[in-house]
């Protein structure tokens, strides 16, 4: 029972399922095959599933959620694509126990702004028609959930998502919602995912759930505050067929370039520049709540003091977050000017061929 | 099929279609031999299943989209589309119909051509093409080899352009191969190192995050040692007598060697130690910050265990 990788539990709980009995003599072939078992779809076993509805019993039903690599791409690019502009779109896939999986995502032609509730008429004509002539040429999973992205803001839904996806959440079960920021993704050098289902109107969640912590701006953390007991979210793995393993892994021979080449100081600027102001009008707020404090009676709640602590602890790692990221963008600076510029100098003299000179220049 | 290179055209791909491709065959593959025994498929049929030879992979066809600019294609998407194999042509509404869908999510996306899987472009896949050309006169033809093979080092893609040759008198098209290079934008790039690499997802202490930052540095650059490396002992044995000069090779390694210093300049200088003071700018102050509130959360311990002597005495000397 090897516990290493989601694709390995998927299939021995799959083979488990379904009593799988594998000879000797294709074992080779089998392992191969169930690792891209999960792209088979069972239009029978799916349907049951569907009429047995086990959500409805239990609200936190999903656990997980798997995205394949493709749906993945398809999502962060169209995200970037929009620059500061939100982007929706659709996902399809299938249900597995506790896990939706996410086999392909396609964009909608939607203008986001932050009124908007639905996809308008247009975008529901495009869904179905694409649906349709997906279904032809071969893909033959259902709509499983959408996907948007907040450019700069974090992966939370705000309360117009929230009520979009309870809609959701009654007509279209199972649905998952999404949330994608690209250009987080792109200023801290990892994919900022977020997979969220919403609880029921009035359901109360048994126990708080710990989340991981995220910087909000301040014109956002109102709305976050407000909806964040609403939802909950799961858990987000990948997978990829072994032909995407082998592809991917040969990519890398021409891509590295691209890595070494990349310049995050540089294409992030203004979004650094508006974290920094955000982060300056929080340290304002704190510093106007903590002076008050002061001239208030000694014997105040310790409730409130709690708070402000908790407020400039906050801060605090925002700012570390910041920093941490401008240092990673300078030390790949640093060591790209050591590769590239650093050859003449070496002719020079030796004493200054290990790094440039940092801040003092004569 | 002559494999000479091409008219002069420069292809850039995007991992996203290479991607696409792998998924649509792989799904067609997996739907079309179901996994070695299925819930309903009972025992009879499984040893039926097993007893089985592998039938050959189902070839998949499909469009490619992207930008034409000048004499640069650049290739960024691709949809599946519908094959008839007794007409042996691609089926026309369908093409429209997703065309139409696609322009209204990325307007600025044209037809540049299809793609198809296999080992080796075939006679009947000129057809094809010739039948595209009526959307795009000069298509491209994206071929991939599915098969994996571990001892293979370069990408089994392969573009086709199509030339007019005249062969035996009568002038005919055949494809002809054309290099590529591999474009992406920084957002596909992490995703795709994510999902190859499955790196941490999560936070994770800002130890992980630099370790994980670093690591991807240090593989690109053991990669530009390796090229390094085999460059020099080309150039070595050239130097040896060992392989035969090859004037073109020496020109182009003579050329990449003057291009180093890359920048060297008075305002690159200014601009990269400005930069540089910024960010240790913002380290401090970060640094600042961390110490106003730890200092704030000491005088607040010792507000709260020296609260009884200012509440009676009345001192309110310890703020």
């Amino acid at each position: 029972m090897d516990l290493f990788s989601s694709s390995t539990i998927a299939r021995q709980t799959w083979e488990l399922e379904n009593n799988i009995v594998t000879t000797a003599a294709d074992a080779a072939d089998s392992s191969s095959a169930a690792s891209d078992a999960i792209f088979y779809y069972d239009e029978a076993a799916q349907v049951k599933f569907q009429q047995e509805k086990p959500w409805s019993i239990d609200p936190h039903f999903f656990k997980r959620v798997k995205i394949s690599a493709l749906a993945l791409l398809k999502m962060v690019v169209h995200a970037r694509s929009g620059g500061t502009i939100e982007v929706m779109g659709l996902m399809q896939g299938k249900t597995d126990g506790d896990a939706i999986i996410v086999m392909d995502a396609f964009a909608l032609p939607v203008e986001g702004t932050e009124t908007r509730v639905n996809a308008q008429a247009d975008a529901y004509e495009y869904m179905v028609d694409y649906s349709q002539t997906n279904k032809q040429a071969g893909r033959l999973e259902n709509v499983v959930g959408w996907y948007h992205s907040h450019p700069g803001y974090g992966c939370w839904l705000s309360g117009i998502d929230v009520s979009t996806q309870m809609l959701n959440q009654q007509f279209q079960e199972p649905f998952l919602a999404v949330v994608i920021d690209p250009t987080r993704t792109v200023s801290a050098g990892k994919v900022d995912i977020g997979a969220f289902r919403t609880y029921p109107e009035g359901y109360k969640p048994p126990d708080e759930p710990v989340s991981e912590y995220q910087t909000i701006p301040l014109n956002k953390i109102e709305d976050f505050g407000v909806h964040c007991k609403q939802y909950y979210s799961l858990d987000i793995t990948y997978f990829k067929s072994g032909l995407d393993s082998h592809l991917l892994d040969l990519l890398w021979n021409k891509y590295w370039v691209n890595t070494l080449s990349s310049s995050p100081l540089l294409g992030n600027g203004d979004y650094v520049a508006g974290q920094i102001s955000d982060l300056a009008e929080k340290i304002e707020q704190a510093e106007s709540q903590l002076s008050h404090s002061r001239f208030g009676s000694l014997i105040t709640a310790p409730q409130r003091k709690k708070e402000e602590e908790s407020q400039l602890t906050k801060i605090t790692r925002d700012s570390a977050k910041i920093t941490v990221e401008q240092v990673h963008g300078l030390m790949s600076q640093v060591i790209k000017d050591i590769l590239f510029n650093s050859v003449r100098q070496s002719n020079k003299s030796q004493a200054e061929s290990s790094s440039p000179e940092p801040m003092v220049e004569t | 099929m002559a494999s000479s290179s091409s008219s002069g055209l420069t292809f850039k791909l995007h991992p996203l279609v290479i991607v696409n491709i792998s998924d649509h065959y792989t799904r067609v593959k997996s739907q079309s031999l179901p996994p070695p025994a299925t819930a309903h498929c009972a025992a009879h049929n499984n040893v039926e299943a097993s007893s089985l030879p592998p039938s050959p992979p189902p070839r998949v066809f499909g469009c490619v989209i992207g930008v034409q600019r000048g004499r640069t294609v650049e290739i960024f998407n691709s949809f599946e589309l519908l094959y008839d194999a007794s007409t042996n042509s691609l089926d026309r509404a369908f093409i429209e119909k997703k065309q139409e869908l696609y322009k209204k999510v990325f307007p600025q996306f044209y037809v540049l051509g299809w793609y198809s899987t296999g080992s080796d472009a075939q006679e009947s896949d000129m057809i094809i093409h010739k039948a595209l050309m009526d959307i795009n006169e000069s298509p491209v033809f994206i071929l991939l080899n599915p098969s994996i093979n571990h001892a293979q080092k370069d990408l089994p893609v392969t573009i086709y352009e199509s030339e007019m040759h005249v062969i035996d008198g009568n002038p005919q098209l055949i494809f002809v191969q054309s290099s590529y290079t591999i474009e992406t934008v920084e957002a596909e790039r992490i995703s795709v190192d994510h999902v190859a690499h499955l790196k941490p997802s999560d936070g994770g202490s800002a130890a992980t995050q630099l370790a994980a930052h670093l690591t991807g540095i240090h593989s690109a650059i053991k990669m530009l040692n390796s090229r390094i490396r085999v460059l020099h002992h080309y150039l070595l044995a050239m130097q040896k007598g060992d392989t035969p000069y090859e004037n073109s090779l020496l020109r182009q390694v003579s050329s990449l060697l003057r291009r180093l210093p890359a920048i060297e300049s008075e305002k690159f200088q200014d601009d990269f130690l400005m930069e540089y003071n910024d960010t240790l700018l913002i380290s401090y102050l970060a640094m600042f910050t961390n110490c106003a509130s730890t200092m704030n959360e000491l005088v607040e311990k010792f507000n709260t265990a020296y609260d009884r002597n200012s509440r009676r005495g009345g001192r309110t000397g310890f703020i």
